[in-house]
């Protein structure tokens, strides 16, 4: 009887600590808690058949799925938006130099690489609301940009561009071209001649990129200083950025990262 | 009114209309009701199983068993199908240690074994099909983890077990018009009661519950494959 | 005592399910709601002093009432299905808007839909 009273007395506990976790795992895991909790109540209630079943549905086969669904330790996940030669598909696969380096951390790390492509004003929030680990694709970090976020080191150096005022509309091409999110935006409006409209300056990968696709980009002007490209990751991951910073450093120390800007920027 | 106010009324008169519920079933529950007693008696010649809640849900309300069997393979069906539709990743290579494949050598043995034991002594003592089907299942999960879903899926091809699952199904809905063709209605029980507590008693219900813990066990290893499969959605 | 505890676990799972805006946390209420239930189901077939409804030849004493543990073998099964089926369509939501608060994909939804209208003008 008093085994009934304390393992009901604990029922309530586990369910409000185990709903009221903001991470999805520790819930998941709590549940399953619960579940077994609640599989001994049954069984002092007299009821075994109904605690049989329970543990095995309720504990085991319920946080398996649910588990295996959200299953995201072990896991590097990144947003980022696609900029060829930076991070972009090709086939089946991604190249790019951002990509080598993301690719290479993982792998020193241990982590599985996981990466969606995401328009480019869609990648901060992503960030700082843990839907994503590491944000990239031609993010240049502004000296004032703080908040939720902090910018890696800076693994590019690139120049950022002005339009000139006047632009000539055209027809829009048929084919759209296989990209997501922002770039395929910027290529439309370039390959019409409209692209002064939607942006008002532009990194040297996406204009080298854009150049190459046959937009239209006569009298850009270069904007005086220094720019770079880097990585977004957010403030409360300390840890994260510090091993990255750690990894950058020694690419670039050891020549690699070199090798590899000569390799996708020759 | 805002949406966020219709949900809170919503939510609290929920709450409020479960209290009195609760607290009117509560109250009107009579500790031994002697028609109840009565009833339980004349269950056991009846059914012939000494597992009463066995007896209840697979002969009396065999029925509601059965829509429930239904309702676990629709599901099934909807997990496999939504799952298929998206994007997959590349199976999981996880290959664990070499304590975790000895662990798991031993322990999948002993979940195929409780899961029989739970199958064919369901009418005797407590278990049933559908708990044996779910021990046997993450039995196969533990294989997965140590050895990978490539392991399994080489010797247990998904799109034949899929199809094994709706033979059984098909299997079980055949045994139960079989009573038709003695003109008996659906459902009726037709094999011996035998003595209560024996292995060989309860009419069908051995039967049953073999079926839904073979069909269970196939049900519920292809809804872990699949989300195994795309794992990390979320 | 049980029906009192049965009560309490229905009202954290209603208070999630409003409160929380992660969609997976709110099906975990869904599941802890369907728990309660059964909780208090068991409850009321138990018995000061029974046993299992399981028949021991030679053995007379008071069962526990078996019909509402029969009916809630079932309601497992069907939470489980339900949850199950509901995680499957809530990673179609993760793949589509990226991200699993509720209030953030409405908002998405809302201006998908604003911009299908425009498109249609």
């Amino acid at each position: 009887m008093i085994a009934r009273w304390i393992l009901l007395a604990l029922l309530p506990i586990v369910a409000g600590i185990s709903l009221a976790q903001s991470r999805r795992l520790s819930a998941i895991i709590g549940m399953g808690l619960f579940s077994f909790v609640l599989a001994a109540v049954y069984l002092l209630m007299h009821a075994p058949d109904v605690a049989i079943t329970e543990a095995t549905i309720g504990a085991a086969l319920v946080t398996a799925i649910y588990v295996l669904a959200i299953r995201r330790t072990g896991r590097l996940t990144v947003v980022a938006d696609e900029v060829p030669r930076l991070i972009a598909r090709e086939g089946d696969h991604i190249t790019g130099l951002e990509y080598e380096i993301l690719d290479g951390f993982a792998r020193e790390t241990g982590l599985d690489l996981s990466i969606q492509f995401v328009p480019l004003r869609r990648v901060p929030w992503l960030i700082a609301h843990r839907e994503a680990d590491i944000g990239a694709g031609g993010i240049i970090p502004l000296e004032e940009a703080e908040g939720a976020l902090l910018p890696t080191p800076r693994h590019l150096k690139t120049g950022v561009y002005t339009f000139p005022a006047r632009s000539k509309p055209r027809e829009v091409p048929a084919t759209v071209p296989d990209y997501e999110g922002y770039f395929s935006e910027l290529l439309t409006h370039g390959r019409s001649g409209t692209l002064s409209t939607v942006v008002t300056s532009l990194d040297l990968a996406r204009v080298l990129a854009l150049g190459r696709a046959g937009a239209l980009l006569q009298g850009l002007d270069r904007i005086d200083g220094e720019y770079g490209y880097a990585f977004l990751i957010a403030k409360r991951r300390a840890k994260l950025r510090r091993d990255y910073a750690d990894y950058l450093a020694r690419l670039s120390t050891s020549g690699q990262l070199d090798d590899m800007i000569k390799r996708h920027f020759s | 009114m805002t949406k966020d106010r219709v949900q809170t009324i919503l939510a609290v008169g929920i709450i409020v209309a479960f209290a009195a519920l609760v607290g009117i079933t509560y109250a009107n529950s009579h500790p031994h009701p002697a028609d109840s007693q009565q009833y339980l008696a004349r269950a056991l010649e009846e059914t012939g199983a000494s597992n009463r809640v066995a007896g209840i849900y697979l002969n009396y309300r065999l029925f509601d068993t059965l829509l429930e069997v239904l309702v676990f393979s629709v599901a099934v069906l909807g997990v496999r199908h939504y799952l298929q539709q998206s994007k997959g990743m590349s199976l999981p290579t996880l290959s664990e240690s070499e304590v975790v494949q000895t662990a798991v050598s031993f322990l999948t043995p002993l979940a195929l074994l409780l899961c029989s034991f739970f199958a064919i002594f369901g009418h005797i003592s407590p278990g049933g099909g559908f708990a044996g089907g779910v021990i046997a299942a993450s039995g196969l999960l533990y294989v997965a983890i140590a050895h990978g879903m490539k392991a399994i899926e080489t010797r247990l091809n998904p799109w034949r077990l899929a199809l094994a699952e709706k033979a059984i199904l098909l299997s079980l809905l055949i045994f139960l018009l079989v009573p038709v063709a003695v003109g008996r209605i659906p459902l009726s029980d037709l094999l011996p009661k035998g003595t209560p507590g024996q292995l060989l008693s309860g009419g069908s219900i051995l039967i049953y519950n073999i079926l839904i813990a073979m069909k269970v066990f196939i049900g519920a290893w292809l809804v872990i494959a699949a989300f195994a499969q795309h794992r990390g959605e979320l | 005592m049980a029906a009192m505890v049965a009560f309490i676990l229905f009202s954290i799972g209603i208070l999630a399910l409003v409160l929380r805006r992660d969609l997976v946390i709110k099906l975990l209420a869904l599941g802890m709601i369907n728990a309660a239930s059964i909780l208090f189901l068991i409850s009321i077939g138990d018995r000061p002093g029974a046993r299992p409804p399981i028949q021991i030849p030679g053995e007379m004493g008071i069962l526990a009432d078996p019909l509402p543990q029969a009916l809630v073998l079932s309601a497992i099964v069907v939470n489980f299905a339900i949850l199950a089926l509901a995680l499957v369509f809530v990673m179609i939501l993760v793949e589509r808007y990226h991200t699993t608060d509720s209030i953030r994909i409405e908002q998405e939804m809302a201006r998908e839909s604003e911009e299908e209208e425009t498109l249609c003008l």
